[in-house]
């Protein structure tokens, strides 16, 4: 599956966040390399939640991170605003005004305990982005702010602000993590994997956070997961990725109503409750992704792919359009 | 998901300190103080003038007169002792205080920006360690001369070495952690991330080594006393076991060597332990777990 | 139901914690015939590991046990303060959530599952190892031969499982106790092994508990399913009974909590207010109370009991769902706004802006 394509790409003023062949590789020693993201190309229209699924392992969060120039992708762009006066390129700035452009684009990490400093109280953590930027902005009111946030990802000021991380559940700290974002008002805030180290209960709370932050501060957001009911419960828009490639891109409704690429198949099929498009015999082989050292040649699904032929593995399936809003890489898409 | 059990928020910081640290901590802390005070209220306290010959009779053993009885001279051991202190401690703090300034600061530079200023911080710390500190001591104290900054230098720069490897190694760590990424996402400068965010989770395990360092830099000030480069002016329990140490005064006195040898030895202990036992509540309220 | 394989009755266990006595299990009971599947399905902290623990003998020694475990006719408790040591491993095992927690991370695969097999059926060190290799391709894993010489480090998750849920299996237990497997893998790997398990279950006839947080898991997998609470059952029925008949509010609330690949985007999840209570001050009344839209006055004061209210369904509460004291109890509270614990009705209905 290999992603390659810009067909999906869309041309609308709309789009507030593009990506385009993005790719990222690391080192791995005894000059091997780790093709962690590989030609990967999204955008993202304002308003919209666009969700990220796929395996552990699949390259989600390197994307993400990319997103946020942490570290800089290895080549392709990454552009707020494309088309626009405004446009900002951020690949290709650094320094200065890479820092200015930064609170635009915010992001939640999936470790709640990891992602908040042990050592500050919580009121300085939300406020820290306010304080950063305080010199640009310096009529804020940053405690104002901070009760403000704080009340609207449902903490309560007076009780929590004083107070450290290490005395909060993982959801409140989730929370907290969602208020230090929010703060400074960004466009555009990415998620990865909120929910993934809660609790089912838990999880239903902070989705609803979430949707309920975006209708309130104007935000889009990038959704990242590995569950598909989840990422299907808060996108508009969904891509599936698969060893460093995009698999299938589309329209929330049309793309798990007919999945057309087999590894989004797989997933919808072996959900703890399957969806009922896909057949209950439509399974990956085997449990193990191959190594993105050296992922397998042509389309990267191959070595697990239940409808696999040999034109898979001699030539890699460019991005077609199935839909309206909905596009597949993959030689042999739609259902079996 | 096995979570481990939330700390209870009412659970008061005090409360929480009191019961993990355990009594043996405060024991030491409170030798630590006792040992602290009285080297700097030496001049004010009641006691003899330490460099006054002939305060009691030559070799006295400790008695009511002379708590820790006299030295050849004649003067007051236990005034000495604390007069001492006040030399050790001195060298032991700004020693490690240097160390942990200049060392710190090193390994935190090192440790956030990696890359080539990691290398060649890390070459450096590495030919530092490799040369024998006691070497570069005697190396720099012969040339530089005998006085108390120099000396407490140093022992400083002898300890630039290890702390910066530990400061590197816990900034390393910390660097990892997603509450640095989201600190750049919102803009923050590198000098601010590691001001704020870094800096006082690398101070914890750097207080502790404070005083396990104290604990070592008293000790090698001792060592460079036996060869004879402690301060010239004015002396130091090291300088004390030394004078205290030669076989006849061993026959005739053995208390003048001794209360130094035991007064630092406590010390040393106790600021091995306390230093310890703070490390190890500090890794312990890090995982959360501080209440279980 | 002839004599069941294991019978638990009246379970409790209490840690002492410097706050009090925290009931991490108060008052499971339960009956698990050979070659059936038990679901034990609860939030965070409910006490399910905990009773896992305790069938298992793996509770510290400050845990404070009562009740009666009987397996296969003997006392299993008893057996625990003789030590029985081929008990544990070989008649009754369990597979942990995280796999490393049961893998030796500096030894091989192989010589691993050997030393269990060495251990416990005093197999010769020849045997074992081909025994081993058998293993392996019995739980599914690929080149078996060149996974028994490799570290546990080197193996995917899912492999991972597969390794532990093999020695788990070299004695041919006759319960295996599954602590949330999958919780740690991928849906594709999470499928792959609750069909394994489900598998060997069938095969060899095996009774087994699965553990999990999320009721879709156990729902077509599980014969009996028992819902936890803070220690407690709130609700025990087969499990087609279970969904087709749900009485508790706790176990409606734990399914609507969820989301599902069929339902539209930006569906309304009705989220559990608040959290599960402090087990160590749970005071008197249900414990569900303070997140139950279904609550009203008598919940806060009497505590209800687990009754059948039908063979083989039984449910802890004052006003079930489905039941006309449960509508009355609703419509109570969503005329007044608020439930008699406190809790506002809105937190269900006006969450998230109306979502469509
Ligand atoms: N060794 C222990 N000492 C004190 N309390 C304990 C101990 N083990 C568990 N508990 C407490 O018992 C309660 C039940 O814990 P248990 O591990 O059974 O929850 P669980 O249902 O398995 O939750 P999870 O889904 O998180 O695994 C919790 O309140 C927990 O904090
Ligand atoms: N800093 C790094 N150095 C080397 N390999 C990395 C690094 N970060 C990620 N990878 C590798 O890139 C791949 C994708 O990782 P990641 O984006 O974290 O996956 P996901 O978030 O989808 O689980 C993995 O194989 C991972 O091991
Ligand atoms: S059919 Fe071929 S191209 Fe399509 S996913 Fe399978 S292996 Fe890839
Ligand atoms: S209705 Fe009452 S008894 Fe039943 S779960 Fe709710 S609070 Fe508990
Ligand atoms: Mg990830
Ligand atoms: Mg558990």
């Amino acid at each position: 599956m290999a992603g390659s394509g810009a067909i999906q790409m869309r041309d609308s003023d709309e789009v507030v966040l593009r990506v385009e062949s993005l790719v990222m590789e690391f080192p791995a020693g005894r000059n091997q390399v780790v093709h962690a993201v590989s030609d990967v190309s999204f955008d993202v229209c304002r308003g919209e939640t666009l969700g990220i699924v796929g395996e552990s392992g699949c390259g989600k969060s390197t994307t993400a991170r990319a997103l946020v120039q942490l570290p800089r992708p290895t080549s392709g762009t990454v552009t707020l605003d494309p088309g626009a006066d405004g446009q900002v390129e951020l690949t290709g700035i650094e320094g200065e005004a890479l820092r200015s452009v930064r609170p635009r684009v915010q992001m939640i990490f999936q470790d709640p305990i990891s992602s908040l400093n042990p050592r500050r109280r919580v009121r300085d953590i939300i406020g820290e982005g306010l304080i950063i930027w305080q010199d640009q902005h310096p009529d804020v009111d940053v405690d104002a702010r901070v009760d403000e946030v704080l009340r609207a990802v449902g903490l309560d000021p007076v009780v929590a602000a004083s107070r450290r991380p290490h005395e909060f559940s993982g959801g409140q700290c989730q929370r907290i993590s969602i208020a230090r974002a929010l703060a400074i008002d960004p466009e555009i805030l990415i998620c990865d994997e909120p929910v993934s180290a809660l609790d089912v209960s838990v999880q239903a709370q902070i989705l609803n956070i979430l949707e309920e932050m975006k209708e309130r501060f104007g935000l889009t957001l990038v959704f990242i997961s590995h569950d598909l009911s989840v990422v299907r419960n808060v996108s508009d828009r969904v891509v599936v990725m698969y060893l460093g490639k995009v698999c299938e891109i589309g329209n929330s409704d049309s793309l798990f109503s007919e999945p057309a690429h087999p590894y989004t198949r797989v997933l919808l099929a072996s959900a703890p409750e399957p969806s009922t498009v896909v057949d209950a015999s439509e399974v990956a082989i085997g449990d193990e992704v191959p190594s993105p050292i050296n992922p397998p040649s042509g389309c990267r699904f191959r070595t697990r792919c239940p409808r696999v032929t040999e034109l898979c593995a001699s030539a890699e399936p460019v991005m077609r359009k199935m839909g309206p809003d909905h596009f597949v890489a993959c030689h042999f898409p739609g259902s079996p | 998901m096995d979570t481990p059990p939330q700390v209870d928020p009412a659970e008061q910081f005090g409360v929480v300190v009191a019961r993990r640290l355990g009594f043996g901590f405060w024991i030491a802390a409170a030798w630590i103080i006792i040992i602290v005070t009285a080297a700097a209220l030496a001049p004010w306290l009641p006691i003899a003038d330490p460099n006054e010959t002939g305060v009691g009779g030559r070799m006295d053993g400790p008695g009511w007169s002379n708590w820790f009885g006299t030295d050849s001279n004649g003067r007051d051991m236990f005034a000495r002792t604390i007069w001492g202190a006040r030399v050790s401690l001195i060298v032991g703090f700004f020693s490690v205080l240097l160390g942990i300034c200049v060392g710190g600061t090193l390994g935190m530079i090192a440790g956030y920006f990696r890359g080539i200023v990691d290398r060649i911080i890390s070459f450096s710390v590495f030919v530092l360690l490799a040369y024998p500190g006691l070497v570069l001591a005697l190396l720099i104290v012969g040339l530089a001369g005998q006085t108390l900054p120099i000396v407490a230098m140093t022992l400083g720069i002898v300890a630039i070495a290890p702390i910066a490897r530990l400061s590197r190694a816990t900034t390393l760590a910390y660097s990892e952690r997603e509450f640095v990424a989201a600190a750049r996402v919102l803009g923050a400068t590198d000098r601010r991330i590691m001001v704020r965010e870094l800096l006082p989770n690398v101070l914890i395990p750097m207080g502790a080594l404070t005083l396990l360092g104290m604990a070592i830099t008293i000790v090698a000030e001792g060592g460079l006393a036996f060869l004879g480069l402690s301060v010239e002016e004015g002396f130091s329990w090291g300088k004390m076991i030394v004078l205290g140490s030669s076989p006849r005064t061993l026959r005739e006195g053995p208390w003048v060597a001794m209360f130094p040898i035991g007064a630092m030895f406590v010390t040393v202990l106790a600021l091995n332990f306390a230093g310890d036992r703070l490390r190890e509540y500090f890794d312990v309220r890090e995982l959360g777990i501080g209440a279980a | 139901m002839a004599t069941p394989l294991l019978s638990v009755t009246d379970l409790q266990v209490g840690f002492a914690t410097e706050r009090g006595l925290l009931r991490a299990v108060d008052g499971v009971s339960f009956d698990l015939a050979e070659g059936q599947t038990l679901g034990i399905v609860g939030e965070s902290g409910s006490g399910k590991s905990v009773t896992a623990k305790t069938l298992m003998n793996l509770l510290p020694s400050y845990a404070r046990v009562e009740g009666s475990v009987m397996f296969d006719g003997r006392d299993v408790r008893a057996m625990a303060a003789e030590r029985e040591r081929h008990f544990w491993g070989v008649e009754m095992t369990m597979v942990f959530q995280d796999p490393m927690t049961s893998l030796n991370p500096v030894k091989k695969v192989g010589e691993q599952i050997a030393e269990s097999l060495r251990v416990h059926l005093k197999r010769s060190r020849r045997e074992a190892r081909d025994d081993a290799g058998d293993l392996l391709q019995q739980v599914g894993i690929p080149e078996p031969k060149k996974r028994l010489t490799q570290y546990p480090h080197e193996l995917s998750g899912g492999l991972r499982q597969r390794v532990v849920i093999a020695m788990a299996l070299a004695c041919s237990p006759r319960l295996l106790i599954a602590d949330e497997p999958t919780t740690a893998l991928d849906v594709t790997v999470q499928k792959h092994i609750l069909d394994l398990l489900d598998e060997l279950r069938e095969e060899r006839g095996m009774a087994m508990i699965l553990i999990t947080h999320d009721l879709g898991v156990v729902k077509g997998r599980a014969d009996q399913i028992m819902v936890m609470y803070a220690g407690r059952t709130m609700e025990q029925a087969d499990t087609a009974t279970l969904f087709s008949e749900m009485r508790h509010p706790y176990t409606e609330a734990l399914l609507e909590t969820i989301p599902r690949v069929d339902m539209a985007s930006h569906s309304r999840l009705v989220p559990i207010p608040g959290s599960p209570p402090d087990a160590v001050d749970l005071g008197q009344g249900c414990p569900f109370a303070e997140r139950c839209r279904y609550c009203s006055a008598s919940c806060l004061i009497d505590q209800p009991s687990l009754e059948q209210h039908r063979q083989g369904h039984a449910c802890a509460c004052h006003a079930p769902v489905g039941t006309d004291a449960g509508a009355a109890a609703h419509a109570a509270n969503h005329e007044t706004g608020v439930t008699p614990a406190g809790l506002d009705m809105g937190t269900f209905a006006t969450a998230v802006g109306e979502k469509t």
